[in-house]
């Protein structure tokens, strides 16, 4: 009886301190890990659009963002989007499944606070009222340069062959991929891991919404010459040359990994979802936002 | 019971004589799935050095006051807490290297060549012995994990360290996990050919 109490009180110390010290690291490391990540995505999105360090993004470019939610109301289940206006405020549209109009309601926050998720979800719960139920879906941003829409950012996520991928979709304003990057995956490394690489993931610049809507994934080898205009930063292809092989084969399916076709086949149908409902959602939201006369600052 | 190794041996012989690979023949897991390039082997051993050293020194100064019924689950406890403070403090102030370790990182945890010289030495040595035989398995481990990295990668994919040196890609198959075992096994018959050479020459 007694060794039980020592073993316990042991382990229970052990417990205590291993948690202090992780603890104290969490704490001592978190904002400079979240200020990594803010900062790198910032520069993932800028690349997606084409600009670089060398090419800055000019000043009329601008970023919007708007945060999509589910809205639960008893047995009710809507959508929300968290909305910046023109005149620099907040708004809060509420718009049912089958794509009609429910309610806007202002939201009291702040261009700085609407990006940390707390503050955000305590914004709108005060500005929707009470006995409704928010959940966080995902977010878009909408790029506009000297007012018009000129891409959308999609951040999203989606089952691997292991666990969940995380990646950042751009969009031109007729729905064709721009660019895809993956963000975080945990796929094994050299085979389903090659999924961040140059000669898989531009496989999908250039796809239209028609083709992404039909997209499947081939087994056939990637031919030798897309490989090569997928990898021109590599072996420095001019331009016009590149252009001219993925223009040929811009309608074509993915070419699977080699050994990794289940992480192939999920980055794809990951990409077609996101496409395909952002598609869908944005035709509704873009169709309220017109007849609710709501000046959105995109 | 202290060891009478010097720093110097004790490094040796986490390298050479007791090599976690070839010889002790632990974590063969990570070492047949990762060890496909010479710089994942190289990633892997410098995570796998930082935590054996950390937990080795933890280990010898705690050992006084852990229960002996107890111990292995306070090695995984120690262990997991230094895997994920290396995490952490890389994610936050290294990024660029975080990215390409990260995924090593967290399969630490369950690395048997920690657990087993938490066990054999730094349960029972001083905190400097423990020290330097950290250092000597972890440098032992990656050497072991590059030098898996450069046959594999060499035949696997025809390249070194990602730049392609035979042009063309003689065998596929040595970068499927099932070959890390052959490789094994071929190099580590090749490390014990060798022994024999060396000491039937000192012999002679």
């Amino acid at each position: 009886m007694k060794d039980i109490l020592t073993i316990i009180f042991r382990l229970t110390v052990a417990c205590l301190l291993a948690g202090l010290v992780m603890g104290v690291a969490f704490i001592a490391t978190n904002k400079a890990k979240k200020h990594n990540i803010h900062v790198n995505e910032q520069k993932v999105m800028l690349s997606l659009l084409g600009y670089s360090a060398k090419n800055p993004a000019p000043e009329t470019v601008a970023m919007h963002e708007v945060y999509r939610y589910l809205v639960g109301e008893g047995e009710d289940l809507a959508m929300g989007y968290l909305l910046p206006l023109r005149d620099g405020s907040f708004s809060f549209v509420t718009i049912d499944l089958a794509g009609t109009f429910v309610a806007q309601a202002p939201v009291a926050i702040t261009a700085e606070k609407a990006t940390e998720a707390e503050e955000r979800t305590l914004a709108i719960g005060a500005a929707i009222g009470a006995g409704k139920a928010i959940r966080y879906a995902d977010q878009t941003i909408v790029v506009t340069n000297n007012g018009k829409r000129t891409a959308y950012l999609l951040p999203g996520r989606f089952p691997g062959f292991k666990t969940f991928i995380s990646a950042i979709l751009a969009l031109d304003p007729n729905f064709s991929i721009l660019g895809l990057e993956i963000m975080e995956h945990e796929e094994d490394p050299g085979l389903g891991g090659e999924i961040v690489q140059n000669y898989f993931k531009k496989q999908f610049k250039g796809k239209s919404l028609e083709t992404v809507k039909k997209l499947e994934v081939v087994k056939t080898p990637l031919p030798d010459e897309y490989r090569k205009a997928l990898e021109a930063e590599k072996n420095g292809l001019g331009a016009e040359e590149v252009a001219g092989i993925q223009e040929q084969y811009k309608d074509n399916d993915i070419y699977a990994l080699t050994g990794a076709t289940i992480s192939s086949r999920s980055v794809t149908n990951g990409v077609k979802a996101m496409v395909k409902k952002f598609a869908y959602r944005l035709a509704i939201l873009d169709r309220v936002l017109v007849e609710q006369h709501i000046a959105t600052s995109f | 019971m202290a060891t009478d190794k010097t720093n110097l041996q004790l490094v040796v012989n986490g390298i050479l004589n007791e090599n976690p690979i070839f010889r002790l023949v632990l974590s063969m897991c990570p070492a047949v799935g990762i060890s496909t390039t010479v710089m994942n082997g190289f990633m892997l051993g410098i995570a796998v050095l930082f935590v054996q050293v950390c937990s080795s020194c933890t280990i010898a100064l705690f050992k006084n006051v852990i229960h002996p019924r107890i111990r292995i689950p306070t090695y995984t406890l120690t262990i997991a807490t230094w895997v994920t403070v290396i995490d952490m403090v890389l994610a936050a102030y290294l990024p660029e290297a975080y990215a390409k370790m990260g995924i090593f990182i967290k399969l630490i945890v369950a690395f048997a060549i920690i657990t087993m010289r938490l066990e054999m030495f730094a349960s029972k040595e001083n905190i400097n012995a423990s020290f330097w035989d950290g250092i000597g398995m972890g440098l032992g481990f990656m050497l072991g994990m590059m030098a898996l990295g450069f046959v594999r990668e060499l035949l696997g994919m025809g390249t070194l360290l990602g730049y392609d040196v035979l042009g063309f890609k003689p065998m596929l198959f040595f970068v499927l996990p099932l070959a890390g075992f052959f490789c094994v096994g071929l190099m580590m018959a090749f490390f014990n050919y060798i022994e024999i050479v060396y000491k039937r020459a000192k012999r002679a």
